[in-house]
């Protein structure tokens, strides 16, 4: 086996887990009863999974912590729509829109990042926050462009060689959704992998070291803030044309940035596959568990809308907090933890054998004598 | 159809597994008929037809929204829940999420979605916000599921020229009609309520938005009318229904001395707030709202004594109480069903569910487009509010509206407005 | 109304609100200056501090009617209460989510302190579904909850005045000025107020100098707590409204006062809420409301890239 293809297949493996899992869930809803019928709900697993995915360049890999993924998100939303609506002289269509929402999300990055990125990390945090917060009201008061609450409505639905897409059947959607999250992971992973992956990991190691080594730490927080700014717009445009509309301003707002930022830290933090595992714990709880619950108890009369706490879906917060919580205390590194995180967050523990590194590049080898990483003869265990 | 989007899945699943993925793809297509025969959960049976809602239950608009949802429930009891040989199901949908406090349009979308493919769904009840209706209107279009609103004032869902220009046509891809609102839009409520102001004296008025389809619609067309009606408009605003007390705002409409605060937009958007802010001001004025605010949680949130006397109401209809004949039969009933008063919107819940009834019993099949045609096709309906229409839009031909205030903590009819 | 009369109005109308968010700033600040985390829960116990405030103004039946002196009394009582219990509640969260976390990455108490406030939050959303008359009977959970006018809209200028100076405006006043009086004079001069200050300073050599650093990060919590229960209590009277999410825009406002301020600075969080406050109310007056809320985050970030420091605070090195 080729050095190449050994590294590949080993970082691969989860993925296809996932993928296997994404591939079956539609031939499950065939078999199952309507209440375990859970495709046409994915859709939104895949939209988070992108957002997340975006957030985790920045804040998994580089480490800056990013309170304002939501405000990307608006603007991939509304730049697919004035892109792609009727009423706008521009008519790309659903893909042409598609593929110029990213450049705009990134440019709209860049825009924020350059004058902000040298800051320290709450600091940073806090500029995210506030600029998720600017987004929500400009796209509301600016109306001549963005139509304000009204909404710019209808949005076209994904069209391929011809096929329209309809709403009563979410198998093309499923598909085509679940296709670009492969390509965005795909994309991640060779970032991850690639001279830059690592530049994004040693800024978040250790910025001061990373300068020493020549690497320019605000050319490359910029990167991956507009990186991750391409991926969360990528997301908002989906997202459009799933809604068929923008929705109001109002809509993306903190509850939706701090629910990418609990996939990113319940799934694992700079680990691609334990982003996908967050989006899917997350917002499955959100969007599949907790509705499909309330609506069980309420056709069973076991809970009403008068009786607040009776209502599974009013405790979304209450578990997504204590969940936050409880990871932070017992399982910083996430669900599925990327080793270099884990290692760093146990640091006062003795190292395990799985904690060894390799010598030639750095990358925890496990139990196993050739580095996954670079492919390198790593000494037996002792 | 199938062959197309097996090589569409497959350009995009190309990155692995392309054969697999176009292979679920083409089979994933024409999946639902599939479903219905092969398995037998999720079968549809054929004489079950469902009407669902979908209404904000959850928030400030829960208690209006519940007596809505019980008009609706007394419309299908008292049909014994069948209609010829079939058997009506009513599904309660809450439309809103409990960190909004309002409507969600994903959920709503999702709604909408789960109508659309639920085969025993053949009417739709809903929505109760405007921003809501244009999320599901252009779905249910699509498949000619019938969309009754009992509460959707908004002008351009429905009429040409009042909105923007591709508007309501963008919410019928298919061309056809198959939204209808029993409720009188607000092009004839915001206008009533300039002439009210007009008649109550007032010569300077100041305008405030929630920012919200409808209360930023009615706010408009209130400025207008009442431009025309020689009512100076003295300011028009909008405000952050977020913000915890609008005192710096008030000081700022004192300033321009208007003799009525006319606020566009609904109890969610803190309608109680700003009532509180303009009394803690010091600014004594009439303070009118429209139908979104008719609700107790209205006079709950501003505090009975900032608003008695003082908040003028207008809704599109006339206060259950003052309902006559088959509406006057559907209050006392009420009383005596559900051992309550019902809030202002209950009675277009009931005549909502009796429409889709009536579109039922005349289609007399399991057809959406059949019920749909019978639906927007009606004509001089006998219902709880009166004998009315619905004219090519979809729209009501009631225009009937009337004038409330608050006295001791309840509304107060005044007077019908608009004849 | 003339000019100047708006504008004087408007000064006292923002640096009433002002004073609330300095209220609440300060205890970002003061929980930012000792361990360097932005304790997002801040904003929500100050929620609950109101929640508790109403319930208890619910079950003594009190309103807008209840005598002077009945009022008077039980605002103070109002006031102690809520901050007794926002201060050991704020305490407790800091043992149980906080303090295990005090070695770990930075970034760990943030995420921790993200998750408690939707945990708060959730509970003040469980709390206005108490089937309580001030609660409307617990039929609408979410919907904002009307609070009782203790405090009057009485003009203390008299009634023909144009300007208003109401029995609202002086409880603001009465109630936060000693407050912060107080604060200052606690932490410039009690022994607990050196060590919080020399904690603040460097953990490790107040250690070294024998403080309880862990007692005195508690002690940061009690009374950053505690100032913020009594912060809602002047918040629910001068507002006359609570609703389980207004935790976070006072939060957010709060917060930006303490950075404006210079995060770490208690004068610092108290010139940055008063400041705040006049920004809302002349946004509102000269510009436009709905931009209101878009001006102060651009102040926030233009501050934040310009004079990270703010405009009291000391001039931060990334610890290293």
């Amino acid at each position: 086996m080729s050095r190449w293809a050994q590294s590949r297949a080993s970082w691969l493996k989860p993925d296809f887990v996932f993928l296997a899992v994404a591939l079956v869930i539609p031939v499950l809803d065939l078999i199952l009863p309507g209440f375990l019928q859970i495709g046409s709900q994915m859709r939104q697993i895949f939209l988070f999974a992108i957002l997340g995915l975006g957030l985790n360049i920045v804040t998994g890999f580089t480490g800056l912590l990013h309170l304002g993924v939501a405000a990307f998100m608006a603007i991939g939303v509304y730049a697919f729509a004035i892109l792609s609506s009727e009423i706008y002289p521009f008519r790309f269509g659903f893909w042409g829109a598609l593929a110029l929402t990213p450049v705009v999300g990134a440019l709209a990055g860049l825009l924020l990042g350059a004058p902000t990125l040298r800051l320290r990390g709450d600091y940073l945090a806090i500029v995210t926050l506030g600029f998720g917060e600017i987004v929500q009201d400009v796209l509301r008061n600016v109306e001549t462009v963005t139509k304000g609450t009204q909404g710019i409505n209808p949005l076209p639905y994904p069209n391929v060689f011809g096929y329209e897409f309809v709403t009563e059947t979410y198998q093309p959607w499923y598909f085509l959704f679940l296709g670009i999250v492969v390509l965005v992971v795909a994309l991640n992973r060779n970032i991850e992998n690639s001279r830059l992956g690592r530049a994004f990991i040693s800024v978040r190691e250790d910025e001061l070291a990373a300068t020493c080594m020549g690497i320019n730490t605000v050319k490359i927080k910029l990167v991956a803030f507009a990186l991750g700014a391409a991926l969360c717009s990528l997301a908002g445009g989906l997202w459009a044309s799933y809604l068929g509309s923008t929705g109001e301003p109002g809509n993306y707002d903190f509850q939706v940035s701090i629910l990418a930022v609990c996939i990113v830290i319940v799934g694992g933090m700079g680990n691609i596959s334990g982003v996908l595992l967050g989006a899917l714990v997350m917002i499955g709880i959100d969007s599949l568990v907790l509705v499909q619950l309330t609506r069980y108890l309420q056709q069973q009369g076991l809970s009403s809308t008068a009786n607040v706490m009776s209502m599974p879906n009013n405790w979304k917060y209450m578990i997504f907090g204590l969940a936050l919580v409880l990871m932070m205390r017992f399982k910083p590194e996430g669900l599925l933890p990327s080793r270099r995180v884990k290692a760093e967050l146990h640091h006062d523990e003795p190292p395990k054998p799985a904690d060894r590194l390799c010598p030639n590049c750095g990358y925890p080898t496990g139990t196993s004598t050739v580095c996954t990483e670079c492919g390198a003869t790593v000494a037996a265990s002792s | 159809m199938k062959a197309a989007i097996s090589i569409g899945l497959r350009t995009v699943g190309w990155f692995c597994l392309g054969s697999a993925v176009s292979l679920l793809g083409g089979c994933g297509n024409d999946s639902p008929a599939n479903a219905r025969e092969a398995s037998p959960a999720p079968a549809a049976n054929p004489k079950i037809i469902k009407i669902v809602s979908s209404l904000p239950r959850t928030g400030s608009a829960n208690a209006q929204t519940t007596t809505l949802v019980n008009g609706i429930k007394m419309a299908i009891d008292e049909v014994g829940g069948k209609v010829g040989e079939f058997t009506i199901v009513y599904e309660d949908w809450d439309d809103a999420s409990p960190q909004r406090g309002n409507w969600d349009p994903a959920v709503e979308t999702a709604n909408a979605n789960k109508a659309v493919s639920d085969p025993d769904v053949m009417a739709y009840i809903g929505t109760y916000n405007s921003g809501a209706a244009k999320m599901s209107m252009p779905i249910l279009n699509r498949a000619n599921l019938v969309m009754v609103s009992p509460a959707n004032t908004a002008v351009e869902l429905t009429k040409p020229g009042l909105g923007e220009a591709h508007e309501p046509m963008a919410y019928r891809p298919s061309g056809k009609v198959n939204y209808v609102r029993v409720v009188p839009a607000d092009d004839i409520q915001g206008s009533v309520a300039a002439d009210w102001a007009k008649e109550l004296g007032v010569k300077r008025a100041f305008v405030l938005h929630d920012r919200e389809v409808y209360g930023k619609g009615i706010a408009e067309i209130f400025r207008r009318r009442a431009k025309e009606a020689g009512v100076e408009i003295v300011g028009f605003e909008g405000i952050d229904a977020k913000a915890p007390n609008y005192r710096s705002l008030v000081t700022k409409i004192k300033e321009q001395n208007p003799e009525l605060v006319y606020f566009g937009g609904t109890t969610q958007s803190n309608a109680g707030q700003v009532a509180k802010d303009l009394v803690s001001g010091g600014l004594n004025v009439k303070f009118m709202v429209p139908d979104g605010c008719f609700e107790n949680a209205f006079i709950d949130g501003a505090g009975a004594a900032n608003v008695n006397e003082r908040a003028f109401i207008t809704f599109g209809g006339v206060p259950p109480e003052k309902l006559t004949g088959k509406g006057a039969e559907f209050y006392e009933n009420y009383k005596s069903t559900y051992g309550s008063e019902p809030e202002g919107y209950a009675v277009y819940g009931y005549e909502a569910a009796k429409v889709a009834l009536a579109g039922i019993t005349k289609a007399g099949k399991k057809d959406r487009e059949a019920i749909r045609q019978a639906i927007v096709s009606i004509k001089d309906f006998d219902g709880a509010l009166g004998k009315w229409s619905f004219d090519e839009n979809g729209d009501t031909t009631l225009k009937t509206m009337s004038g409330n205030t608050v006295k001791n903590g309840k509304f107060a009819f005044v007077k019908v407005l608009g004849q | 109304m003339s000019t100047t009369e708006v504008l004087l109005q408007q000064l006292i109308t923002g640096l009433s609100n002002g004073m609330i968010i300095a209220l609440i700033a300060l205890g970002y600040t003061m929980v930012y200056g000792i361990i360097e985390l932005i304790n997002f829960a801040h904003g929500d116990l100050f929620m609950l501090g109101g929640f508790l405030a109403l319930t208890i103004v619910g079950m003594l039946g009190l309103d807008a009617t209840t005598g002077n002196a009945t009022t008077f009394v039980a605002v103070g009582g109002l006031v102690a209460i809520s901050a007794i219990f926002c201060g050991s509640l704020n305490w407790t969260i800091d043992r149980l989510a906080y303090k295990p976390l005090r070695r770990a990455p930075k970034l760990a108490p943030l995420v921790s302190a993200i998750g408690v406030s939707f945990v708060l939050m959730n509970i003040g959303l469980f709390w206005g579904g108490l089937p309580m008359d001030v609660f409307s009977d617990g039929v609408a959970a979410a919907a904002p909850k009307d609070f009782p006018a203790l405090a009057s809209n009485k003009n203390l200028l008299g009634e023909a005045s144009d300007i208003r100076f109401t029995v609202k405006e002086l409880m603001v006043l009465v109630i936060t000025v000693p407050l912060m009086i107080g604060l200052t004079m606690y932490v410039k001069y009690t022994r607990t107020g050196k060590a919080m200050r020399a904690v603040a300073q460097n953990p490790i050599a107040a250690q070294l100098m024998g403080i309880d650093v862990n007692r005195v990060i508690g002690t940061t919590f009690i009374i950053g707590g505690a100032l913020g229960g009594a912060a809602s209590v002047i918040y629910s009277l001068y507002n006359n409204t609570i609703h389980f999410q207004m935790g976070y825009r006072a939060g957010m406002d709060a917060f930006t006062a303490a950075v404006l301020g210079g995060i770490g600075s208690l004068p610092g969080a108290m010139l940055g809420g008063l400041l705040i406050g006049l920004v809302r109310a002349m946004s509102d007056q000269y510009i436009e409301a709905r931009w209101t809320n878009a001006v102060v985050f651009t102040i926030l970030i233009l501050i934040l890239i310009f004079r990270p420091s703010g405009l009291l605070g000391a001039r931060l090195r990334e610890k290293v």
